[in-house]
């Protein structure tokens, strides 16, 4: 009897390939983009945050990015495209906020009344503090047993992942003499991209930014640069109270380019 | 017991619990959706500032759940904001306040007892004339209705130096678990012992940074404000010098909301400058000798000693 016969096969331990118009035939029938509901960013990215991609929103303190994080929540649940697992490091995920944004949507076609819409909408945004990077990782641990399962039903399935900030998880190990902290960061970049590539899912982090030598700079810098997909700065103008978006990074259209766009008033 | 994940699944799918609560309740302890949130977000009570027009930029008040950031120049009111903060989260359910307690961390020397004594007399003064019929009948609740009561109720740390500051954060975790009355913490300032004797800065930007995350994690936790007071210092942006908050770029990140107080020629005005739920908005607000309360209210009008 031949000894080989009972291993595995080597192709069978290997990942199938595939060839290209595979991979476009997918490109076209699953990485749908996820609309922000905010115009300009929209419009920058070419319709939404893609599916199995990383999005990274940067910006200083107050230009907005969790406001982008908030409306990207509650367009995305309202337009039925699926859950959003939200991962807030900084108490400020506002349902209220989110209650308000949905208020300004039009009521769509099949005409559900508003109070069932908000409530449709509200249940299928699952928020989970975590404040240290040890947490992050049980979660997303937990997220992807959990996805593995199959539990959910299609409309339900979580299609988009929120870190607001994935920065703020990292400072406090990042730096020094150390260099834990940053093969933590690379893990956790790591985790991310698989989530994002085998379950089909948007993920949208966002990073602060920090004092530069002349200009400020994201907080977690070249090494994570290579990580997302798409790197989106965004600034706000404290007066008109209109937002700039501009892309620093981008895998498929040109970068540098830049889009205002408007928040709702508040309140 | 040798199940695969997806005999487990499969026996979940088999309860009558609908499989879409099921999936939420294995996928994260901790998570909730966020229309329980919000009705939870509703049923919330704020904590007063004791001025009205400043309770209105805040939303309300000083939320519990978050952590607010108050920034200011010398003697623009902080620390008398946060005295009567630690005062105000005491005020009775029955009068509409949160009946809680307060914890101070002062790491300046800036708190003046007899000056808390003041304030809490004019906390109760107020009370009195807005629950005028209340005072008649409640012969059981006005027994709590003394400075001396308010005073027991506030827990202060002095702080001494930075390792200190950390140490008493750290303990925090304990002492909130012991004392669950606890409502607000406030630190007065956060800023003082960072300032100084810290010469590796990028060292200081990882200490700060998870202190901020420990203290988001105990007013999640502990269902309470955290108040972060913070000093001022000039940075050369844009050609000229500006007065910005205290600690830096990266710190900046590590509120919830930010409040910043200053002076409008002789009037006293705060300003909301972050918020993730309310607009950008300011107000002028008034220090008396009873304590943080509208503008125009008497004469509150600080003579500025130049």
């Amino acid at each position: 009897m031949d000894m080989n016969e009972e291993q595995p096969r080597v192709e069978d331990r290997c990942i199938p390939w595939s060839d290209g118009t595979q991979l476009l035939e997918d490109a076209a029938e699953r990485k749908h983009f996820l609309p922000t509901g905010l115009e300009g960013i929209d419009t920058l990215l070419g319709g939404g945050l893609r599916k199995g991609q990383l999005t990274e929103i940067t910006g200083q303190s107050s230009s907005g990015k969790t406001q982008v994080c908030l409306y990207s929540a509650a367009h995305v649940a309202a337009r039925h495209m699926g859950a959003v697992l939200y991962l807030d490091t900084s108490n400020s995920f506002s349902p209220s906020r989110i209650a308000c944004i949905l208020d300004e949507l039009p009521v769509s076609l099949i005409k559900e009344p508003k109070d069932v819409r908000l409530k449709r909408v509200m249940s299928s945004i699952i928020c989970e503090s975590v404040f240290d990077i040890f947490a992050l990782f049980e979660v997303l641990d937990q997220l992807e047993v959990s996805l593995n399962g199959k539990v959910h039903h299609d409309g339900n399935k979580i299609c988009l992942l929120i870190i607001d900030s994935v920065s703020s998880l990292l400072a406090p190990i990042i730096g020094g003499e150390n260099s834990q902290g940053r093969s933590m960061m690379i893990s956790v970049a790591m985790i991310l991209k698989k989530l994002a590539h085998k379950h089909n899912l948007s993920a949208l982090v966002t990073n602060h930014m920090v004092a530069g030598n002349e200009a400020p700079k994201p907080a977690l810098g070249e090494s994570w640069k290579a990580v997302p997909h798409i790197r989106l700065m965004v600034s706000r103008d404290r007066r008109s109270n209109i937002c700039t978006a501009t892309t620093l990074k981008h895998t498929l259209l040109a970068s540098g380019r830049r889009m205002k766009f408007q928040l709702l008033p508040a309140g | 017991m040798n199940h695969t994940d997806e005999e487990a699944y499969a026996a979940l799918r088999g309860c009558d619990m609908a499989p879409n609560k099921t999936a939420q309740k294995l996928l994260l302890q901790g998570a909730q959706n966020a229309w329980d949130m919000l009705s939870e977000e509703q049923s919330q009570k704020h904590i007063t500032t004791g001025s009205g027009s400043l309770n209105d930029i805040l939303g309300g008040g000083i939320h519990c759940k978050e952590v607010t950031e108050i920034g200011g120049v010398p003697g623009v009111g902080k620390t008398q904001l946060g005295i009567q903060l630690a005062i105000n989260v005491q005020i009775p359910v029955d009068y509409g306040g949160l009946g809680g307690k307060a914890v101070y961390i002062d790491t300046e020397g800036s708190f003046m007892v007899e000056r808390v004594y003041q304030i809490a007399e004019g906390c109760i003064s107020d009370i009195m004339e807005y629950f005028p019929c209340h005072h008649d009948k409640a012969s059981s609740g006005q027994e709590n209705l003394q400075p001396e009561s308010f005073l027991a109720g506030i827990y202060y740390f002095r702080i001494c130096s930075y390792t200190e500051q950390i140490a008493v954060i750290n303990y925090l975790e304990k002492f909130l678990g012991e004392h669950k009355d606890v409502r607000i913490v406030i630190i007065d300032s956060v800023t003082f012992h960072f300032r100084q004797d810290f010469e590796d800065l990028a060292l200081r930007t990882r200490v700060l940074s998870g202190l901020s995350l420990k203290l988001m994690k105990l007013s999640k936790a502990y269902n309470l404000a955290v108040v972060l007071l913070n000093q001022v210092t000039t940075k050369f942006t844009e050609g000229s010098f500006q007065l910005t908050l205290a600690l830096g770029d990266s710190w900046s990140h590590s509120c919830t909301n930010r409040l910043i107080l200053y002076w409008k020629g002789n009037e006293r005005c705060a300003y909301l400058d972050k918020s993730p739920s309310l607009p950008v908005a300011s107000t002028p607000y008034a220090v008396t000798s009873k304590g943080v309360r509208d503008a125009g209210s008497s004469s509150c009008k600080r003579v500025r000693v130049m």
